[in-house]
């Protein structure tokens, strides 16, 4: 068991946040720290970009970083998880 | 507008229950022909109907509820949708725009209720939003694994004063869901070359394949293999019943012979089945010698419970295509007579535990009508041809057991949930959605009185519905741990005679009842209900109250071959 950084791009929505939060209660995993920002600067998510062939504007997307305690087949499971969630653009371990 | 986008998206039925804030719907409801409602007597009947509607049809269920009370009524129907992967859209009203948050009349945070047991929720802020909102909604419920999704509709949001120009999106561009589709062909040739190699295979297929509609490549995909097959309690009817390469359903309750298989296969394929801890017993004794391949069109399905060693993402109906026609081209490097001594210890498994389908032959009063005979019955009776939903409990699990499935879609039961009150109002959509098929509902007198209300229901639409309950008067799964776990202390699982009279009852409501005491009425009184066409009828069927419900996995701690298979018989 290991400190994991989860790194997850999502909508700018009104209850985005409370799905992930939520889905994390749900499945009985534990959040130790979060932080939310919507991404003002969308260089560096240009990657994402082209992965989903899409366009971001200033502000449109939120950028939450999550530290959990996990094994590497719960994190897997977690991400999975976290992915599902329409809201979400995707969600990564941060390295 | 709402009306307008629901006609859009196909929508013929939709089931609810009006009140404050959904009154302006229920008026436009009114204004027009093309979509028809089913007053129910409970919002959670609103929701099992509906669902019932889905799984019969594969078209997604509409639930229209009021604010509050209204909408945590159908809590219960959104998660046994949820939990089965059931397609369903609820429209749930909301005070309006201004009143929420100050704590008004029938206000509750709806999208906050229903957030863990839905697949997405949406709430219209802006009345132009409508269309796409609801085409949205149906996409996401219909594509990818199913589910429920919700919208709150705040009152203001629906006023009748607002006109907009209505427009409906052809196409939906949600770019944050993208459900995989097809599988990927590296594993798809690792999974035939598995396949090819394999010794003792198993096909072991649920619900996913019902959703995706995959019977057909199933079936195409045996021809070749000609492997023996299970079906979870979800995925009954998937793969026929009838077929002698059928072992029938695995699991807690499952027959001998398909736990006997699964537990000593080299090979298990998973079909849109997910490995639940009704399948698997304890994880880490499962089939301790079998490779998996997993095809699952939900990344968080696999390797969750069970580790595959291959898994092929994407709609099932696909990823079986893709492995039928690599089969085909490496035909001659495989051979069904090599499976020969698979299937002789197979069937020696069955020889030796299996089920006795031949319980409805005794029809002498020394003995106590059997619970599974009578099942038995209503599948002779109704050519094996009806649409049954169930209840939950012991006569669920018997109608799981003894009614062979040859189809997908026509057997209706709240598997994951185990919602008890489901069997009845599911019935009712099924009824509705198939009106010239026959419709069974087996259920218990425990379960069939938390949705009793909508025998009303059925007299308004005139849904002949045939109820057949099998009155043990008990609890009786409850009971049945009670007996194996808890000394045979029956708490709280009886009712103490305070049951009412089934047959008065159902009068009542305008509709049909008999009565049914003695093994040798049984048959004609079955005959007597399913001769009443047009009539729904309540059989009350009163069966031995001692029966437990075997083979039943030995839990905890046991695998798939520890099995219970009487009161003081394991395998």
């Amino acid at each position: 068991m290991i400190k994991r950084k989860i790194l997850i791009i999502l909508e700018n929505k009104p209850g985005a946040l409370a799905r992930v939060v939520g889905l994390f209660h749900q499945r009985g995993y534990n959040i130790e720290s979060l932080h939310v920002d919507a991404v003002e600067d969308t260089g560096p998510y240009k990657y994402l970009e082209d992965e989903l062939n899409i366009e971001l504007k200033p502000n449109e997307v939120s950028k939450m970083t999550i530290t959990t305690t996990v094994n590497d087949n719960l994190l897997t499971q977690i991400l999975r998880q976290i992915n599902k969630l329409i809201d979400v653009l995707i969600a990564n371990e941060e390295n | 507008m709402l009306m307008q986008a629901l006609h859009k998206e196909g929508v013929e039925l939709i089931f609810g229950y009006p009140g404050g804030a959904a009154l302006h719907v229920y008026d436009a409801l009114f204004r027009q022909q093309d979509i028809e409602h089913i007053l129910v007597r409970h919002e959670q009947g609103a929701t099992h109907a509906a669902d019932g509607y889905a799984r019969s049809t594969g078209k997604p269920g509409v639930v229209l509820v009021t604010s509050g009370p209204g909408a945590t009524n159908a809590v219960t129907g959104i998660a046994t949708a949820f939990m089965d992967s059931i397609p369903m859209v609820v429209l749930s009203c909301q005070v309006a725009s201004h009143l929420i948050g100050t704590d008004a009349f029938q206000e509750t945070d709806m999208i906050g209720i229903s957030r863990p047991i839905v697949k997405h929720s949406f709430t219209i802020e802006d009345q132009k939003d409508i269309p796409r909102i609801i085409k949205e909604a149906f996409h996401i419920a219909m594509t990818g694994r199913q589910g429920p999704v919700v919208i709150d509709i705040p009152k203001d949001m629906t006023a009748p004063d607002k006109l907009f120009d209505f427009a409906y999106p052809d196409e939906v561009n949600i770019r944050s869901y993208n459900p995989p589709v097809e599988p990927n062909d590296s594993q798809v040739q690792r999974a035939v070359n598995a396949i090819l190699s394999a010794k003792k295979p198993v096909l072991y297929a649920g619900g996913g394949a019902i959703s995706s509609n995959a019977s057909n490549e199933l079936w195409e995909l045996n021809e070749i293999l000609k492997a023996p097959v299970t079906n979870t309690l979800m995925g009954l009817g998937v793969y026929p019943a009838s077929d002698k390469y059928f072992l029938g359903m695995l699991g807690m309750h499952g027959t001998y012979q398909a736990n006997m298989a699964m537990h000593n296969s080299d090979l298990i394929i998973a079909i849109g089945a997910r490995f639940d801890d009704r399948i698997t017993n304890t994880p880490s004794l499962f089939a301790p010698n079998a490779k998996i391949i997993h095809l699952d069109i939900d990344y968080s399905s696999v390797s969750k419970i069970i580790e595959a060693n291959i898994a092929l993402f994407g709609e099932v109906k696909n990823s079986l295509r893709k492995i039928i026609s690599l089969l085909k081209e490496n035909l001659d490097q495989y051979d069904s007579d090599e499976l020969i001594p698979w299937h002789k210890q197979i069937q020696d498994w069955k020889d030796l535990h299996g089920l006795n389908h031949d319980l409805y032959t005794d029809n002498s009063d020394n003995n106590m009508i059997l619970p599974q005979s009578v099942v038995q019955h209503v599948y002779h009776q109704t050519n094996g041809n009806a649409y049954v939903t169930s209840d939950v409990g012991q006569h669920q699990m018997f109608a799981a057991q003894y009614y062979h499935f040859d189809e997908p879609r026509k057997w209706i039961n709240s598997g994951s949930m185990g919602t008890m009150g489901f069997g009845l109002p599911a019935a009712m959509g099924v009824k509705l959605a198939h009106p010239d098929s026959e419709v069974v509902c087996i259920t218990g007198e425990g379960s069939i009185q938390m949705c009793i209300q909508e025998l009303s229901t059925c007299l308004q639409y005139n849904l002949p519905i045939k109820i057949i309950n099998i009155n043990n008067e008990a609890l009786g799964m409850v009971k049945q741990w009670q007996d194996m776990n808890y000394g045979g202390r029956h708490s709280e699982s009886t009712y103490q005679n305070s049951l009412p009279d089934f047959v008065e009852l159902s009068k009542s409501y305008g509709h049909e009842g008999i009565k049914i005491e003695k093994n040798s009425d049984l048959e004609s009184g079955l005959a007597k209900a399913f001769a009443q066409k047009d009539k729904l009828v309540f059989v009350d069927i009163y069966v031995d109250p001692s029966e437990h419900v075997y083979p039943m996995l030995v839990a905890p701690n046991g695998s798939l071959k520890d099995i219970w298979l009487g009161k003081d018989k394991k395998a």
